[in-house]
């Protein structure tokens, strides 16, 4: 018994063969031409035309209706003709009178159809851009958007050099690596790193001023949002996926997508790092990160992980760092009280990052 | 022992309707029963078919009429009058946009068909749909009894030697490309010629395209293809095979590489599955019925983007295992159309 089919597989092998061939330019102006090229000698399908009905009405409204009378019957045809000329001849009249009106009528329902289409509909309008206004200023609200950042970052931003050792910690999955790509690169301090140590890579920023400054560096960094830019990028045309602290600064379906683009976009067998701050530990999830606006939701480790296994990424692993600063004492003598104060240290005072670690399937 | 009578406006040779009539004709003959076929118009080659005005004599109140029904004709009017069992065979119509514009007349007897549908629903003690999307539009339509008996067709009749000179003509030309159906616009021939278009261009330059079916009855869209053609530089790579004989369609479909259809409207499809019967791999447009026919068996697209329809014939021509797979896909499909199973299903919902 055979294996059966797989549409779905074929389906998607076939979308992109056509990308690919449009991209490669194989596919040209001239194919699409020959593809789109209107049936010649009258006018588009009925079927066709009710895809687009509007410039059709326009064209059938202009258009002429004819009728040949003419039969070619043999040797009774002049007489069939003859025939059909007098009827026509009698109802002339008749008909155009009814055409007429209908003329009028299909004139009528047309425009009143396009002016529909066109006509300014104050209410509505304003009520549609009062939604869209309010909708703004909402999405703006919601990650105090008007925050002045600068004083914000001298606050509470974390620092540079625990950000470095963190970062260095993941820097070595990457090695051999020629196109890396950091999502949320910021100051540009991975970036560096991979730079270090020969692998190639470049860092995505919504924030041009960090970019200015990081290109200032001889880095790449690019201006853009994440998720659009996976979207651009074609398949298998990078090999590593760097992203910390940018989980937590969008939507879980974004964050979904981003998985999702980021595996298409990546080789068979490459590594993904995605570092957010770990809800595990309480003061973390109660507390500090809450200190960002901008954070939409914490993201518990084993969601991050089931969200990686889900969207299909092998080896799926969980680890933490940054330890806490403040701990309780543990030394006291065995016992319960030291049991209860290592677990009340797990609890609260645990690490404050962690990083779901996987991979694209091998090929 | 029951008298069927069984009525389609025009019973012709090698058209999918009447080798219906004449297939279950003579299992109805098998079982003991008397069976005759009646006809507005008997073309040459057909025989034993009575004009159909001998029904208004011939079938007595309990006697089984079978009106196989594909196309609005003022005579189904008068025949839902008589007085006997009366059992509508519905082969689906195609809808009048697709011939408005293009032909006057074939858009006036669709719009008829589809108003008679509905008019004739309470007359009918049974309405049979050919594929399960026939029978819904009969439910639609509000017939009260219906059921879904696909096609019988006679495989037999394809045990054929093939056509030699179709065979020699077409022989070692790779790859060859067929569709076949009456040439009319909602088989959207004009999009395989421009598949074909694309196919030379982007996947194989010396590619063929051949379009069996009779084209009297469309002769205008015929002529637009013809043009169609010519703008796009494919003379000599397009081939207008007409309607053929047996010997000459198992001839073509000896000879294909692929069948492709990108028809827009199918009530049932029979030449997919005369495919699989030819072991040639279908690449067929999801429309109407063809989804349900094809069940598989064979590379459906849900887009209509002819590029992507191109690269899915591609895409099978170039890959031996999947073509193998689609083609034993199909022979399983096949079983489903088992010609003693239709047979047992229809004896059993005409009650016979």
């Amino acid at each position: 018994m055979n294996e059966p089919v797989d549409l779905a597989a074929i389906q998607a092998e076939i979308r992109e063969r056509v990308q690919r061939k449009r991209a490669s330019g194989a596919y040209g102006d001239d194919v699409r031409a020959a593809l789109e090229l209107p049936l010649p000698g009258g006018r588009a399908l009925f079927s066709e035309d009710l895809g687009d009905p509007l410039p059709a009405l326009q064209d059938t409204l202009a258009e002429e209706a004819t009728y040949d009378a003419t039969s070619h019957r043999r040797f009774v045809g002049p007489a069939i003709t003859l025939g059909r000329r007098v009827v026509i001849g009698l109802v002339r009249w008749w008909v155009a009178a009814i055409t007429d009106r209908q003329e009028r009528i299909n004139q009528l329902l047309a425009q009143a159809v396009i002016d529909q289409r066109d006509a300014p509909s104050p209410q509505f309008d304003e009520r549609l851009a009062r939604l869209e206004r309010e909708w703004r200023r909402w999405q703006k609200d919601e990650v105090a958007a008007d925050l002045e950042s600068k004083y914000f970052a001298a606050r509470f931003s974390g620092d540079e050099k625990d950000i470095r050792s963190q970062s260095e910690s993941f820097v070595e999955l990457f090695r051999g690596r020629k196109r890396v790509l950091d999502l949320g690169s910021g100051r540009g301090t991975f970036l560096e790193l991979l730079r270090d140590k020969g692998i190639g890579g470049y860092g995505v920023d919504p924030d041009a001023t960090m970019n200015e400054a990081v290109r200032g560096r001889g880095l790449e960094a690019l201006t853009a949002d994440g998720l659009s830019h996976l979207r651009s990028l074609a398949d298998g045309s990078i090999d590593g996926l760097y992203c910390r602290h940018v989980a937590e600064h969008v939507q879980p379906g974004e964050l979904v997508a981003i998985l999702r683009e980021a595996r298409r976009a990546l080789e068979p067998g490459s590594p993904v790092v995605f570092v957010t701050p770990n809800p595990a530990t309480l003061t973390v999830g109660a507390h500090t990160f809450w200190l960002d606006p901008q954070h939409r939701r914490p993201i518990p480790p084993d969601l991050f992980h089931f969200y990686l296994e889900v969207e299909g990424y092998d080896r799926v692993e969980t680890r933490t760092s940054q330890p806490s600063e403040t701990r309780l004492d543990e030394s006291v003598p065995a016992g319960p009280v030291r049991d209860n104060v290592k677990l009340l240290n797990a609890t609260l005072f645990g690490d404050r990052d962690y990083a779901v670690i996987g991979w694209t399937p091998a090929r | 022992m029951t008298r069927v009578h069984q009525f389609h406006p025009v019973l012709a040779p090698g058209d999918a309707m009447s080798n219906h009539v004449f297939a279950l004709q003579r299992r109805l003959r098998e079982w003991g029963h008397e069976a005759r076929a009646y006809a507005i118009e008997a073309k040459p080659g057909v025989d034993e078919v009575l004009p159909y005005r001998r029904l208004f004599r011939d079938a007595a109140p309990e006697d089984l009429v079978l009106l196989h029904f594909s196309m609005g004709n003022e005579v189904f009017t008068q025949l839902a009058k008589l007085r006997a069992r009366k059992v509508l065979v519905y082969h689906n119509i195609t809808p009048a946009e697709f011939f408005r514009g293009i032909n006057a007349h074939a858009a006036t007897y669709a719009r008829l068909g589809r108003r008679q549908l509905v008019e004739m629903a309470p007359a009918m003690e049974l309405a049979i749909g050919v594929s399960e999307y026939d029978r819904r539009e009969l439910e639609e339509a509000g017939y009260a009894r219906t059921a879904h008996v696909p096609i019988l067709i006679d495989w037999h009749a394809y045990d054929t030697t093939p056509d030699d000179a179709v065979m020699a003509r077409w022989d070692g030309v790779r790859p060859l490309l067929l569709f076949v159906g009456r040439v009319s616009p909602h088989k959207r021939q004009d999009d395989l010629i421009r598949l074909l278009a694309y196919y030379r261009a982007c996947i194989a330059p010396n590619a063929r395209l051949v379009l069996v079916g009779g084209y009297r009855d469309q002769p205008q869209y015929h002529a637009r293809l013809i043009e169609l053609v010519k703008a796009l530089h494919l003379e000599p790579a397009v081939t207008f095979a007409g309607p053929v004989s047996t010997a000459e369609l198992v001839a073509y479909f000896r000879s294909a590489s692929a069948f492709v259809s990108l028809s827009e409207h199918e009530g049932f499809g029979v030449p997919l599955l005369e495919a699989m019967k030819f072991d040639v791999p279908v690449i067929a447009y999801d429309a109407a019925a063809v989804g349900e026919t094809v069940d598989g068996a064979g590379v459906l697209l849900k887009d209509r983007d002819l590029a992507q329809a191109a690269e899915a014939v591609g895409l099978v021509l170039e890959r031996p295992a999947l073509r193998e797979q689609l083609v034993a896909a199909g022979r399983e499909r096949l079983k489903a159309f088992d010609p003693d199973q239709v047979a047992l299903r229809t004896r059993e919902v005409l009650g016979l």
